[in-house]
């Protein structure tokens, strides 16, 4: 029994390692879907460590079956605390994603690239998404239909080449132009 | 008087219940209804401020102000805390959000408001709120995320692509000092058993060395990352000028000043002998983020980058505050955070102040760019003046606040023979 339970623990902090690993090298890679996959993994690992925090027991639910004699149920029973923290960790955690993907791809219909742009910020569509026009709308939709394709992105590896500004370069433009 | 001690609570239940009440009643009127949401904003900042008024005075008679939510006794159930210090920052938060409603009716534009940006001002001060008056490890990160959460999506209303690109800085940046907060909760948990500050403050002096280490290192990289001290300050200067001038205003004046709040609140009370121990890091830190702060402003060609970038030297002065906050005779505690407090407030005030002007200088010239504003004084002598005034205060001129506030600070810094961070 002893032995087991050290083994459960090991794999946890094994798998709590490798999260936490994989995540950070995603977050500090290039491409946001990789941030995306990065900060959920994160989460995960943390989510993992916290669970960890509490007494690794098996098939002891927190609950109390004979009130008379709780005191030998409670001594034995998993930790209900960590399972709060973890349930608390796990809806703020979905809502910061779901957040961040928002943000990441307004970015994309924005700019075409899910790079970050940095010395590029002059080169970006500069409409203003609050703009009552009509035109504007479907500009911003007509974009939307081609920069929407997260997975192309992901295959064609552009962040990773130098070249990365030029589609973006071209799209910046046009839509300039089109303002104008 | 005796103050029911559960008033406290109303700190964070009348920002939310307005917040609740607005988006409630968002879609009623139609156009007419942003009338019916300033009005509401109006009413719930006053009454915030209210509450804030009267935990300052009682607590400044010495009380403190200890609520159990549920009435669940102290290390199972949920503990809300107020002493002076929790007073100072509610008024401080409470005035200065007070000031700013006005100023964003004047120049908020119509689609944001429309977008809910009042419930989300009340958010971010029922966020902060509950960060002031968190009595317990995992509270302080539930309401950093309610803080965090409704500053992101303040900072993002409006979609500009300057805006995204700033705020997906801000956000990342922001979630990773709250993922090691939480990860600061669960060792902690795991280690001492408990997350009430009291009782860990009273199980820190058995804990190993290591353990208190591994605790003080995490929650500082967490509440530093807030507070934008020196390796961990990229993105508030990449992202405090991208939105309206009422937004930056809001967040210029509060946000960093939470976490050198929880700064302040933790670490004397965890971990007295590790601020010793780590006199030096914390000045080279802060002497760092000073530099560094002054140095990126001077090169910023906009007036509210320039603010923007200037937040971080002030922090830097904020973290000496916490080097010098306990000496080895132990009379350092009071006056080194006392000196940091001071600093804190008159910086909250003088920062806003100066992002509202400036935002004021952008609307009225058309332009913040440094070179393209000359001749405000002759269109606008009156904003000019308070630009003036407000500038000279946080150059730390003598009859302004910033006068008392930097020479405490350095006479607690020279009184504790630290000469070279005082310079």
């Amino acid at each position: 029994m002893e032995l087991s339970i050290d083994l459960t623990a090991l794999m946890l902090a094994l798998v709590v390692g490798c999260l936490m690993g994989t995540g950070t090298y995603l977050i500090l890679r290039r491409g946001q879907i990789r941030l995306i996959l990065g900060l959920g993994l994160f989460s995960h690992a943390i989510n993992l460590l916290l669970f960890g925090t509490g007494p690794l027991t098996r098939g002891q639910p927190p609950v109390i079956a004979d009130k008379a004699n709780y005191l030998d149920s409670v001594a034995q029973m998993a930790d209900p605390l960590p399972q709060a923290l973890i349930l608390t960790a796990i809806v703020i955690s979905f809502g910061m994603t779901a957040f961040i993907v928002v943000l990441v791809s307004r970015r994309d219909a924005l700019t075409g690239s899910d790079v970050l742009p940095g010395e590029m910020a002059p080169f970006l569509n500069t409409l203003d998404p609050f703009d009552p026009s009509e035109s504007v709308a479907q500009q911003l939709l007509a974009s939307a239909d081609e920069d929407y394709d997260i997975l192309q992105y992901e295959l064609d590896e552009v962040y990773d080449q130098a070249e990365v500004a030029l589609p973006f370069h071209e799209n910046g433009n046009n839509h300039e132009e089109e303002m104008e | 008087m005796q103050l029911p001690s559960s008033f406290l609570t109303l700190a964070v239940a009348v920002p939310m219940a307005f917040a609740a009440l607005m988006l409630a009643f968002s879609r009623w009127r139609g156009v007419r209804n942003i009338r019916l949401q300033q009005t509401l904003l109006v009413t719930a900042v006053t009454l915030n401020l209210g509450v804030a008024l009267t935990v300052l005075t009682y607590t400044l008679q010495g009380n403190r102000i200890v609520y159990q939510l549920g009435l669940w006794p102290a290390p199972f159930g949920i503990t809300v805390v107020a002493d002076a210090l929790t007073g100072i920052m509610l008024t401080s938060t409470a005035t200065l959000v007070a000031v700013i409603a006005p100023y964003a009716f004047a120049t908020m534009d119509y689609h944001r408001e429309r977008f809910g940006f009042y419930p989300l001002i009340l958010f971010l001060v029922m966020g902060v709120n509950m960060a002031f008056i968190a009595g317990d490890l995992f509270n302080l990160y539930v309401s950093f995320e309610v803080m965090l959460m409704s500053s992101f999506v303040l900072l993002t209303l409006g979609g500009t692509p300057n805006q995204i690109n700033g705020g997906i800085r801000y956000v990342l940046l922001n979630l990773l000092a709250s993922l090691t907060l939480l990860t600061a909760a669960g060792m902690a948990y795991g280690t001492l058993g408990t997350l009430n500050f009291a009782h860990l403050a009273q199980r820190m002096d058995e804990a190993p060395l290591a353990i208190r280490t591994l605790l003080a290192g995490l929650m500082f990289i967490a509440f530093g990352g807030k507070a934008a001290i020196f390796p961990l300050f990229f993105w508030l200067p990449s992202s405090y000028h991208t939105p309206p001038p009422a937004v930056t205003a809001l967040f210029g004046g509060i946000l960093t000043k939470v976490g050198v709040y929880t700064l302040y609140r933790t670490f004397p009370l965890l971990f007295p002998d590790l601020l010793i121990q780590w006199q030096t890091l914390i000045f080279i830190i802060a002497g760092l983020t000073m530099t560094i702060g002054v140095l990126g402003a001077f090169a910023q060609p906009t007036i509210r980058r320039l603010l923007s970038f200037h937040i971080i030297s002030q922090v830097g002065y904020m973290i000496m505050a916490l080097g010098v906050a306990v000496t080895d005779t132990r009379l350092g505690l009071s006056f080194g955070l006392a000196a940091g407090i001071i600093f804190v407030v008159h910086n909250m005030f003088v920062k806003t102040a100066l992002m509202m002007a400036g935002g004021a200088v952008e609307l009225e010239m058309g332009s913040g760019n440094l070179s393209q504003i000359g001749g405000l004084v002759g269109r606008q002598p009156v904003l000019a003046t308070l630009f003036f005034v407000a500038a000279f205060s946080l150059a730390g001129l003598p009859p302004s606040s910033g006068f008392g506030g930097k020479l405490s600070l350095l006479q607690i810094t020279l009184g504790t023979q630290n000469y070279w961070i005082a310079r």
